[in-house]
This record gives C-alpha cells, structure tokens and sequence, in this order.
C-alpha cells in the first residue's frame, strides 16, 4: 500500500544567495533513475521535508525541460525554511510531489506571453520562463516584467540580464528604489513598464503574473486595459498548505483545493471565487 | 419474512457482559464508558464493562476511524532511515458497539471524502475495513438532536453491520450484513412479540426526535450569499475556541507536525479547526481570512454548501454536539434558520 505523505530522499546538489534571507537550491533525487524520469509542469509545486522539523510547500524554480535536477527560490519565513537554510551542500532532504495544477502550458502553445512578476513571484515564473525559452518555436512572442524593490533584491538578476538585448524575449526590469544610482534597467513599479511594451495582440496572449497580493489590483487593472481576456489571464496564488493532495483543508477556497485546483488561477476565477488572493 | 426473523437475536442485558468476553478473545471491543460525568467510546479494558445507559458520548467516535493523531512518517535521525507507519496498523478486527445513528450517518459522510474514485486514505480504509459497527437506536433522543433533518433517525441502519435495540431488560440485535450476522448466530433468536414491540418503537421514532431543520435549498441558497451581512451577526459572540470543530463528528480538517524525542521521531496528523487564525496564516504573514466571522462562514460554507457541491451530501449528521458544548450557545439549527428567512437582494448575489 503506498503513503502519499512519504517524502522521497533528495539532496542539495548547490545553494548560494539570491538576495537577503533568498537563497537558490538545487537538489536532486538520489535515487539517479527517478531524477532523471521526474515529470512536472511549470508552476506546480513540492513539499519539503525535515525531519523533526516538518514540511513546507515550495514553488519549482526550474523547467522539466532540463531534467535531473529541481530549483527552487526559497525566502527563509518560517521555522522550515530556518532549519533548510541550516542544511549544506550534500545534506539530504525529503522532498514528495509535484503537487497542483500547473500552466496549461498545451493550450498556451502559439500565444505570445507576458510574464509578469514581483518580488518573490520569480520563483514559479522562472520555471514558465525557461520552459518557454527551451520550447522557444511553440510561442509567439515572450515579455518579461519584473519589478523588486531594490537592484539587491532582484532574484536572478545575473540571469534575467543577459536577457535584455537579445530578440528571442523583451526583458523589462524594475526597481523601486536605486540608491547608489548604479541600476542599469528602469526605475518604478512594474505597472510603470506597461506603457514601454509595444503592440500586444490581446486577443492572442497569456498574461501569467505572479507576486506579493497588493501587486495584483494594479496589474490586473493594466492587463483588462489591454484587453487581454479573462480566461487568459493567469496567476499563481499562494496558500497555507499541508498535505498537498486536498485532504486537510488548510488551502480549501469554497468547494476547491488550491493544491488541487490551483495555484495556478485565471483572472475569471478570481473574479467568480471568493478569497482568492 | 422468515429469513429477517432469523437474523433478529435477543440478549438479556445482564448478559451482555458475557457475550463481550467471548468476543473479545478475537477482536478488540470499543464500547461507550462512563467517566465521571460524561461517556466516551474506548477500547474496553480488562473486565470493563460498556456503559449502554447513555443519551450519547461527549465526543464523537470518529476518532477510530480518523485518529486524532495519527503516525504518517517514523524516522531515525536521518531521512533515509525512515519508515512508513503504514504497515504496522495493526490488522486484528475491531467492533464497536452502541454507536449512534447519527454518528454512523456521519462516517457515511467522511467515506466520501476518504474513500473516492480519485483518493483512498489506506489508513482510513484499513480501519474501515477492519471494523464491524453494531449501531444503537435511540428511544430517547436529546432535546438538541436534529438526525432526521439529515435522511437519517433514531433507527437508521445504513452502515451499521448489526443494529441494537433496547427493549425492557433485554436487548433486540438484528444481524444486517454477513460480518453482523455471523457475529450473533449463536444468540437465541428474538420471539414474534419481541420483533412486534421493536417495531412499534421504530415506526413512531423520526416524531420523538424533538427538533428538525430544513435544509433543503440551503445549499443552493448559500452559494449567493458569501457576502451576507449575517455571518457577521451569527458569529458576533462566538469565542474562536473551536470546541464545535473537534467535536463535529464530520469535522475533517488536519494538521501536520515532526515530533521527536532522544533522536527518534514521527510525523503526524492531528485534527485541525478551521476556526483559528493560524490555519490559514502564510509564512509571508498573509491572511486571507482575518475575521472570525471569515472563519464562521468557513464552517458552516463547507458543511452546507461546499461538502454538498463536492460530494452531493451535507457535512452534518444532526447529533448536536456542537450545540450542547458551545461555551456561548451558538446552535447549528438558528443559524439554518437564518439562513433560511433571509430574503436575497439582488446586492447579494454574485
């Protein structure tokens, strides 16, 4: 008989910083056969686990389309992720999963995307992001808005750099504050950066955004401006969890699981369910 | 007629002690027993006797089916040295006697959730499978018990595998499924007037039940109003203490948690209430349902609309408890009252 709650050991191949109290974690299966077969879909998410100290859900950082090893961006909150932050390079980990419905990465094929994120919301963005850039023929046009509150705080900034200049995607970054006037990028929210991306074909895009709750009023009123339909309007919303398979309630918005039915939401459904952000 | 008539045992109550002891040789007896001042359903001890004397027990005997913790994970120090508990439930068959119709109505409901096309709880099965339920009729309802508002009565037997009625100083035992049958075969078989008085009390049952609600349409109607000043008003004086959750024997919603002691730990499940706060807090500090009367409408939502929209019946089996411990006397039928004689403006709709 299988435990859906056994966690499968893993290890953390790499970590560094991304930012203060944000750190980067690569790890993988041990068991080699299962790193290498592992399936998921962007913005999906899996539940770590410390033993003695418990279990917490983390978005997937990185794309199925490089397999072998998970990334996540993970900011230490909470006593999980203060007992993680603790763990080496090389130490193990439980990890079980993937939880949640992803993208639906089949239907967007053929549309142009504009990703849209704030702050930590990089951390399920960057997996559609990479996904997309890996399967570059399968969409139209790519954008990239990202908004942190400072260059310091910018998560993958090294990567999301090498972007700008380069045709296959339009990357926009924002901070809200440069201090030392150093920032190479624009200045404002990531709402400012709407009126530099030309011609969207609404009709024809997915809009995916991703980041703390009081970004997405102002970023909603910006993609319905465009026209951008409602059902294709898409948003990857957070939730207390804890089993991960729509069983303890914690994640439950009325007759729906987020880990189940979500994290991945469209605007229709924010609009037509209660509590949602 | 004949076949029904041979499945209708009697015991003289005074015997009853006997019969225990004989079936206790192959599996383990949970029964009702009287503490000091309220009854609880356990595993029998050593020459406990049952306590059948009783209205109902304190808390609801969900908890042999949905333990209120519960080992999911065991490890060793490190993750690779862990097991899973799974395995080692143990696999000696349980009965339970005396429990209440409107307590079986209820593990009828959490079946669905735990036992579905598209999920089986392996842990809730195994106790489920492992478990025979001799159900108890009820000659004297409690004046804050409401089961016939949910298809179900004093003498409602789905699920029960033998059904017990008291009659004068013996009781009635009716074999209902092949496990409840085989159990009492050896029991001397009731009379014609036995089974005339057992019926008598059943037909005219479902009218001493002193209180009812109609819930038809409450679910539909719930669905238009989340935004409804009432849940302000229905929860104004509640405490957040969350005793109605623990007690609801359809109450579902679990916690986590690593508990380790000199090196060795396991990870349970434990009950949860979706009455405090901490429930849905984010790690970010994030709070979607800020209010109590969020977390009041979160309560009687799931119960009367959401359980109903997922799985075509209500998360409540009428047995009251919530209303008989509430330290502040919220009951569950005013509020399906309220939500009944509220007329819906167009402003209320989504």
């Amino acid at each position: 008989m299988t435990n859906p709650f056994l966690p499968e050991p893993a290890r953390i191949v790499r970590k560094f910083e991304l930012a203060k109290d944000v750190r980067f974690f690569q790890i993988r299966f041990i068991d080699m056969e299962r790193a290498l077969s592992f399936g998921y879909t962007p913005g999906q998410f899996m539940m770590f686990s410390i033993p003695g100290t418990g279990e917490a859900p983390f978005s997937i950082s990185s794309t199925p389309s490089r397999p072998g090893l998970l990334e996540f961006c993970i900011r230490k909150a909470g006593r999980l992720t203060e007992a993680l932050f603790r763990l080496r390079e090389n130490d193990g980990i439980g990890i079980r999963g993937p939880y949640g419905d992803g993208f639906p990465v089949n239907k967007m094929k053929g549309y142009d995307l504009l990703i849209i994120m704030g702050g930590l919301g990089a951390a399920p963005l960057r997996s559609l992001l990479l996904y997309a850039l890996d399967n570059r023929e399968l969409f139209g046009k790519l954008h990239l808005l990202y908004g942190a509150k400072r260059p310091k705080d910018m998560l993958f900034k090294k990567e999301f750099l090498e972007f700008i200049g380069r045709e296959d995607i339009e990357c926009l970054l924002t901070v809200d504050k440069d201090d030392a006037g150093k920032w190479p990028c624009y200045t404002g929210f990531v709402t400012s950066l709407f009126e530099r991306i030309e011609d969207i074909n609404a009709e024809n895009t997915f809009a995916c955004v991703c980041g703390p709750p009081v970004m997405y009023k102002f970023v909603l009123e910006k993609l319905v401006k465009l026209n951008i339909p409602k059902h294709q309007i898409l948003m990857t919303l957070e939730r207390r969890m804890k089993c991960g398979i729509g069983k303890c309630g914690h994640c439950a918005i009325e007759d729906i699981y987020t880990c189940m039915d979500g994290p991945v939401f469209t605007y229709w459904d924010v609009l037509h369910m209660k509590e949602l952000i | 007629m004949k076949d029904s008539l041979n499945n209708m045992k009697y015991i003289e109550k005074n015997k009853l002690v006997e019969l225990i002891k004989e079936l206790k040789k192959d599996y383990i007896l949970i029964a009702p027993v009287k503490l000091k001042n309220f009854v609880l359903f356990r595993e029998l001890k050593e020459n406990e006797e049952p306590y059948l004397d009783f209205l109902n027990s304190r808390n609801s005997p969900k908890e042999f089916f949905f333990p209120q913790t519960e080992n999911i994970v065991e490890f060793e120090g490190i993750i690779d040295k862990r097991v899973s508990k799974l395995e080692d439930i143990k696999n000696k068959k349980r009965i339970i006697l005396g429990m209440r119709p409107c307590d079986i109505k209820s593990i009828l409901i959490l079946d669905k959730l735990f036992i579905n096309e598209d999920y089986v709880d392996n842990y809730y099965k195994r106790l489920r499978d492992n478990t025979l339920i001799f159900g108890f009729g009820c000659n004297k309802p409690r004046t804050t018990c409401f089961c016939t508002s949910f298809e179900s009565g004093p003498f409602f037997k789905e699920g029960s595998d033998g059904f017990i009625t008291a009659i004068g100083d013996k009781f009635i035992i009716e074999g209902i499924t092949e496990g409840g049958k085989k159990l009492i075969e050896k029991l001397e078989n009731a009379d014609k007037d036995m089974v005339k008085a057992k019926g008598e009390i059943e037909k005219n049952a479902n009218d001493t039940v002193p209180s009812s609600v109609k819930v038809e349409k409450i679910p539909e109607k719930l669905r238009e109003m989340f935004e409804h000043p009432i849940w302000e008003e229905i929860s104004e004086r509640c405490l957040g203490c969350g005793v109605c959750t623990y007690l609801c024997p359809t109450c579902h919603c679990f916690d986590i948690q690593d508990e380790v002691i000199n090196e060795r730990g396991r990870r349970v499940k434990n009950w949860d209430s979706c009455m405090f706060p901490i429930f849905t807090l984010h790690g970010s500090g994030h709070q979607p349902r800020e209010f109590r009367y969020q977390r009041m409408r979160q309560r009687i939502m799931h119960k009367f609309n959401y359980y109903e929209e997922n799985f075509g019946v209500i998360a409540c089996c009428g047995c009251g408890r919530c209303i008989t411990q509430c330290p502040v006397n919220i009951d569950v039928r005013e509020i399906i009252s309220s939500i009944k004689n509220v007329k819906l403006t167009i402003s209320n709709e989504k």
